[in-house]
């Protein structure tokens, strides 16, 4: 599992949702020795993104100190039934996503 | 108001230097010097404090235990309680040898301290004059950390992290549990008291479960990536309670962030658990009157010399146990007891005008799995640079993958260190 | 005959308690003390016993559950003078 989120599935229009997301990363922060006495590189999320309905509403800067497995929770309002896409590299290029629909009645 | 707590301590005094100092004490019998005329008031009864009362009593000095409970119980062993494998009062343990050791002790609760005057104030009767203070208060449990759980919630989820009434509680509710309930167990952040205290109680407890209600699930709600032993707990919950217990760690959404007791719900970031028996163990700071006494910081917690335990904050003023922030050394009662007689030589030797000589510290801590699988982990402990920390090369666990007979010899262990300390301190 | 005579020593020399007491030493009583059954009592070891022991558990050639772990935080010199002492002071009635 690389992430756990948590939207409400429905609400109604207007309502501030809190958006919670926990990212399974190391956050390796460049700083500390590996087993063989080496630098382990470091591998941090640098930046996330949130995108509802394609437009972005939230962007994050992360930096070393963050511990591993990040965990970031922010609002926004909902206005129409549309996907709110979490979106986030790291940097050893991995990409990853998740997207869940909030409906709005 | 000093005569009456000083005249019966002399007295007492005069009588243990004639009888052989360390008579009252266990192991320690011969050589012991009572050489010395110091007044120490200890605050807190447990295994810190009334080991270092008793010590501090045979070195010969005048020695006032404040403790509020007539009897206390062991968090050692509680699990055991929790399983049904040993009753409340094998638990119990009263004051009377602490007594015979010469030391005076107050059943009363000590509300302040004033550090100029040199003076513990207390709820039943005049203040108690010190030449040396010792603090082993032991925790405090936040009930402003949890939202929803406070004292009355500890009444429908208990944390039972502090033996007694807590204790007998839970093992109430799990007798009551029907079969196929789930037992949920919430553990906090580091630091805490007992790191590996929550595996060892879901192992017993799912030890009881499988023998009385076999369809029954432990959850281990923990607010941590990674705990003590891990793989020596995890090894045993495989062998013997295959798919009872499950662990979930704050990455996968482990950390509960607020209880419902109506509900006997558990929530986390992610999910909601509603549970048949809910076993919270909340954050935790240093005992009340270590706050009171100006000798705790931020975090709750109080800093101190790593080698002689007196605050960092008040002088005069010595804490130890799991009150103190010792470093490296995990909140223990091998490590209070280890701890309080260091600290008792330290006392006695600034009591005397001497300089208190270096050292050194060892924890061991046992686990039980089973009644007869155990495993321990272990450390030995020096001052680096003003903490205590681990000596390399010394310590860690045992190993995994060990045969049952070693696990039942472990186990045998176990239940002689618990024998042989709590005659240690509390006689 | 050889308890008798460290006794009567003890008994005269006196070591302080409190002072006396090498690095470690405090620890091994919660363990090492009446109640703790066969092995772990050791009020009726010699410190050349209870030394060679810790020098066994340190170099790894004593059979051992934790003491191996715990003779390795402890110096020659260091874990000589807590046999010495535990020998000392060890109650034997
Ligand atoms: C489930 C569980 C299992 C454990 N198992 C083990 C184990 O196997 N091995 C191990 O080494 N450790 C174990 N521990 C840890 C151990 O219980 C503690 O580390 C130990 O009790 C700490 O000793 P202490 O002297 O600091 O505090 P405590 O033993 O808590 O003593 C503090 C005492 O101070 C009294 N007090 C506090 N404030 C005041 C005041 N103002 N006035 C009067 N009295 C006061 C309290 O009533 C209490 O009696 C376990 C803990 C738990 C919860």
């Amino acid at each position: 599992m690389v992430a756990m989120v948590n939207i409400p599935e429905t609400v109604t229009a207007g309502t501030v949702v809190e958006v919670k997301i926990l990212i399974s990363h190391p956050m390796e922060t460049g700083f500390r020795t590996g087993p063989d006495g080496t630098l382990v590189p470091r591998n941090i999320i640098p930046e996330f993104r949130c995108l509802y309905g394609g437009e972005e509403v939230f962007r994050a800067e992360i930096f070393p100190a963050v511990a591993a497995n990040p965990f970031l929770s922010f609002f926004l309002r909902a206005e129409q039934t549309a996907e709110v896409e979490l979106l986030w590299t790291d940097e050893a290029g991995q990409e990853h996503s998740e997207a869940r629909l909030l409906t709005v009645q | 108001m000093r005569g009456a707590s000083d005249t019966m301590p002399l007295t007492r005094r005069r009588m243990v230097s004639a009888g052989g100092a360390a008579l009252a004490l266990p192991f320690l019998g011969r050589g012991a010097q009572a050489r010395g005329s110091g007044r120490v008031v200890v605050v807190g009864g447990g295994f810190g404090g009334a080991t270092a009362a008793r010590f501090l009593a045979a070195f010969g000095h005048q020695v006032t235990l404040v403790e509020r409970q007539p009897t206390y119980w062991t968090c050692p062993f509680s699990n055991t309680v929790l399983a049904g494998l040993n009753r409340m009062e094998a638990i119990a343990f009263g004051y009377g040898g602490v007594r015979a050791a010469g030391v005076t002790v107050l059943q009363d609760d000590a509300q302040g301290i004033d550090p100029e005057r040199r003076e513990v104030r207390r709820a039943g009767g005049p203040a108690i004059p010190y030449d040396r203070l010792l603090l082993s208060p032991g925790i405090e449990l936040r009930y402003d950390a949890l939202p929803g759980y406070d004292q009355a919630a500890a009444e429908v989820m208990p944390h039972a992290w502090i033996a007694g009434a807590q204790t007998r509680l839970l093992r109430r509710q799990l007798e009551a549990m029907e079969d196929g309930g789930t037992v949920a167990i919430a553990v906090p952040d580091n630091p805490f008291r007992c790191p590996p205290g929550p595996y060892e109680r879901a192992s017993l407890i799912a030890h009881y479960l499988k023998a009385e209600k076999p369809s029954s699930k432990i959850l281990i709600l923990d607010a941590k990536d990674a705990f003590s032993k891990r793989p020596l707990f995890e090894e045993a919950w495989a062998a013997l309670y295959p798919d009872m217990i499950e662990w979930v760690p704050v990455s996968s959404g482990g950390k509960v962030v607020e209880v419902d007791p109506a509900t006997m719900t558990l929530r986390t970031d992610f999910a909601e658990h509603r549970v048949a028996v809910a076993n919270v163990i909340p954050p935790q700071r240093a005992g009340a009157i270590a706050e009171t006494a100006g000798v705790a910081d931020a975090t709750g917690w109080c800093p101190v010399d790593p080698e002689t335990f007196e605050s960092a904050l008040v002088p005069g003023i010595h804490v130890i146990g799991d009150a103190c922030l010792a470093g490296a050394m995990p909140k223990s009662a091998f490590a209070a007891n280890a701890q309080a007689k260091v600290v008792a030589g330290t006392i006695d030797a600034l009591l005397r005008g001497e300089a208190p000589g270096p050292a050194k510290l060892i924890n061991t801590c046992y686990s039980l799995a089973a009644p007869d699988h155990a495993f321990n982990v272990a450390g030995v402990y020096e001052a680096v640079d003003g903490a205590l920390a681990q000596i390399e090369g010394a310590g860690g666990t045992s190993p995994v993958g060990a045969p049952a007979d070693i696990r039942a010899r472990e186990a045998e262990y176990a239940r002689a260190w618990y024998a042989t300390i709590t005659g240690e301190v509390f006689g | 005959m050889r308890i008798l005579a460290i006794a009567l020593l003890a008994g005269l020399a006196q070591p302080a308690l409190s002072q006396g007491a090498p690095p470690g030493a405090w620890s091994c009583t919660g363990c090492h003390g009446p109640h703790s059954g066969t092995t772990m009592d050791l009020r009726t070891r010699s410190a050349e016993d209870i030394d060679a022991a810790l020098a066994a558990f340190r170099a790894g050639t004593r059979p051992a559950t934790v003491m191996d772990r715990i003779a390795r935080g402890f110096t020659l010199d260091e874990s000589r003078a807590i046999a010495q002492w535990i020998a000392d002071h060890a109650r034997r009635e």
